[in-house]
């Protein structure tokens, strides 16, 4: 009986059935493919926060310049698809591995800084690939953007429906959140909590900051960039704007308004704040203003946010951990 | 041999430098204090050159006149800041609470959050093109330096910068208004022991900063001629940026960084292009985050 229950567990089959069947379903219904667009929108930032969940909300690092990463997933994904006439299955990859070798790169003299030292880094950071990708002119072609054509073709399928790229981006984007939660919630995502908790003890007890902070940047670097080159395959033009530093802040308060430290809460915050603007199209140029404010009262009223990170764990220890329900001789839970 | 053309060109960066210093001062004084950092800084600059135009296009008074204006309405708008995003998140003021990140974090991102309100709603007043400010009261008359040729902004603002600068280090360490501010910058909760209104001392604080951030967008709108809401940002990051290479805390040392920064600029667009010039900036951030994590004029100080 409890190891039916162990396997079937309600929550993850629920997101499955809504990503998956509802959601798909109810769009159909109203049969344009921009309410597709809205959707792909929102799993992209989906993924974006939740990248960023692992450096800001785990590891507790400022990070200022993650929509920098981004772009370099899509710019990769793009070019390799125009210049080099490679599809989405290379371009994928390529996006994820393209940002993390960059983040690596960076993150190996910066990684030492610490508090708003680390901060301003990677806000430096992220202007300065903002400044390359867009000045860089005989590569990204500047401020005109790349125009990517060729949809996402896998094994000779291509996914030309709006409801087929839908399904395409739902499967990258809910395998990547799965990793990202699982990494979360092991001993190596403790590690990570440690670090946030406390760094000069995390070293004094023998844990190497410094290598976990640049592996963290890493991953999280790698996510972006794949969100990255999805959103050059789902949108078909990539532009220095969509990475600009104020996008590094939106992700930022997607991770802050859903509550730090907690992946659901960033994924809700990533809902939130996309459909937000969208919800009140109706109010024309005040939504912004809008935006601004929902931001501001969640901040004030909300402080550990909508979703925050002791009602997250606790959440997600009864729905998906296996610490309550131990069996013996199992490993120990998370 | 000395081409009077890079001369010329120092001295773009030189005025450069100094309407970043002009920046950077306040936003210093709020972090030395508070310790956060606050974003709005820039909005209270653009706020600065709007009420400067609604000033100027209804009375048209001197120069002066305007800039002082402009620094009052700056004042209110930097205790009202405070009021709205900054004094909510001080309902803790124990010392752990004063030191924890998430506080820290949550002042970051409401500071955040009223700045975005704040751009958005002066788009949404008048609409996000250039605004031309009259002809007649702009700053950019040119003098003749020898082989150089100055306006007369540049010493304005380069005055109005002194001014502040010293004015702020006079009130910092000879009044009993900044020692307080230094107490409160040093430690808020001894210095509540000891008497000191930590409140009043905070909103002051922020009254003097936005006061010296609005008047530095006044000027700086007099001096391009050309104002709009989102001018606020990379004057903004600029500041940012000499702060943390200034050591964070030291004003003198931020004005220093915000000099160096504008020539360094200024050298840039000159060899390279001025699309690059920002890489330089950043370039120099990372490198004294490197090889100076203390900032440049960090270290071994009195904080403030």
């Amino acid at each position: 009986m409890s190891e039916i229950r162990r396997l079937i567990r309600p929550v993850p089959i629920l997101l499955a059935l809504v990503i998956f069947v509802a959601v798909p379903l109810g769009l159909a219904q109203f049969g344009k493919g921009y309410f597709f667009q809205i959707a792909n929108l929102v799993l992209i930032f989906a993924l974006l926060a939740a990248s960023l969940h692992l450096v800001a909300g785990v590891a507790g690092l400022l990070h200022l310049g993650h929509a920098a990463f981004y772009g370099i997933g899509a710019y990769v994904a793009a070019l390799l698809g125009t210049e080099l006439k490679l599809g989405f299955l290379w371009g994928l990859p390529a996006g994820g591995l393209a940002a993390a070798v960059l983040a690596l790169i960076v993150a190996l003299p910066t990684m030492r800084l610490v508090s708003i030292y680390f901060a301003v880094a990677t806000l430096a950071i992220g202007q300065m690939i903002h400044t390359v990708l867009l000045n860089w002119v005989s590569l990204t072609k500047g401020p005109n953007g790349v125009l990517l054509f060729s949809g996402i073709k896998l094994f000779g399928w291509a996914a030309k429906t709006p409801v087929a790229i839908y399904f395409v981006v739902a499967v990258v984007v809910a395998a990547s959140i799965f990793a990202i939660h699982r990494l979360g919630h092991s001993y190596y995502g403790n590690a990570l909590r440690s670090l946030r908790e406390d760094d000069q003890c995390a070293d004094a007890m023998g844990i190497d900051t410094v290598r976990l902070k640049i592996e963290v940047f890493t991953l999280s670097a790698f996510f972006a960039g794949i969100a990255g080159a999805l959103w050059a395959y789902t949108t078909g033009y990539v532009s220095p704007t969509d990475f600009n530093f104020s996008n590094s802040i939106l992700v930022l308060a997607m991770v802050v308004v859903g509550g730090l430290g907690s992946l659901p809460g960033a994924i809700i915050g990533a809902f939130l704040l996309i459909l937000l603007p969208e919800v009140l199209r109706g109010f024309g140029d005040v939504r912004n203003v809008l935006v601004g404010l929902v931001m501001f009262f969640s901040i004030l009223f909300l402080p550990k946010g909508l979703f925050g990170e002791v009602s997250a764990l606790t959440f997600v220890r009864r729905h998906f951990g296996r610490s309550q329900n131990r069996v013996p001789g199992g490993e120990v839970g998370w | 041999m000395f081409d009077p053309y890079y001369l010329q060109q120092l001295a773009i960066g030189l005025s450069q430098g100094v309407i970043y210093a002009l920046m950077a001062i306040g936003f210093t004084l709020i972090f030395g204090v508070l310790n956060v950092v606050n974003f709005a800084h820039g909005e209270i600059y653009t706020l600065g050159a709007f009420v400067g135009l609604l000033v100027i296009t209804a009375l048209a008074p001197p120069l002066l006149v305007v800039v002082l204006v402009v620094a009052a309405v700056g004042a209110a708008f930097g205790v009202g800041l405070e009021r709205i995003a900054f004094k909510p998140f001080r309902r803790f003021s124990d010392e752990a609470s004063l030191k924890s990140r998430a506080m820290r974090e949550s002042t970051l991102m409401s500071s955040l959050a009223v700045s975005i309100v704040a751009r958005e709603g002066l788009e949404l007043a008048f609409g996000s093109q250039m605004q031309t400010l009259p002809f007649d009261q702009l700053i950019n008359k040119p003098i003749a330096l020898g082989p150089i040729t100055i306006v007369t902004g540049d010493v304005i603002i380069f005055a109005v910068a002194a001014v502040m600068l010293i004015g702020l280090q006079w009130l910092l360490t000879r009044t009993r208004v900044g020692l307080a501010i230094r107490a409160v910058s040093a430690n808020p909760l001894g210095a509540k022991y000891v008497g000191i209104d930590t409140d009043r001392t905070i909103i002051l604080t922020f009254a003097i900063g936005s006061m010296m951030g609005a008047a530095a967008g006044v000027l700086v709108g007099l001096y391009y001629g050309a104002i709009f809401p989102a001018m606020g940002f990379v004057p903004g990051i600029k500041a940012f940026v000499a702060m943390v290479m200034g050591g964070l805390s030291s004003i003198p040392g931020a004005v220093i960084c915000a000099l160096l920064l504008g020539l360094s600029e200024g050298l840039a667009t000159t060899f390279i292009s001025s699309n690059w010039a920002d890489m330089v900036a950043y370039g120099f951030l990372i490198v004294t985050l490197i090889f100076f994590p203390q900032g440049l004029f960090g270290a071994g100080r009195e904080r403030v």
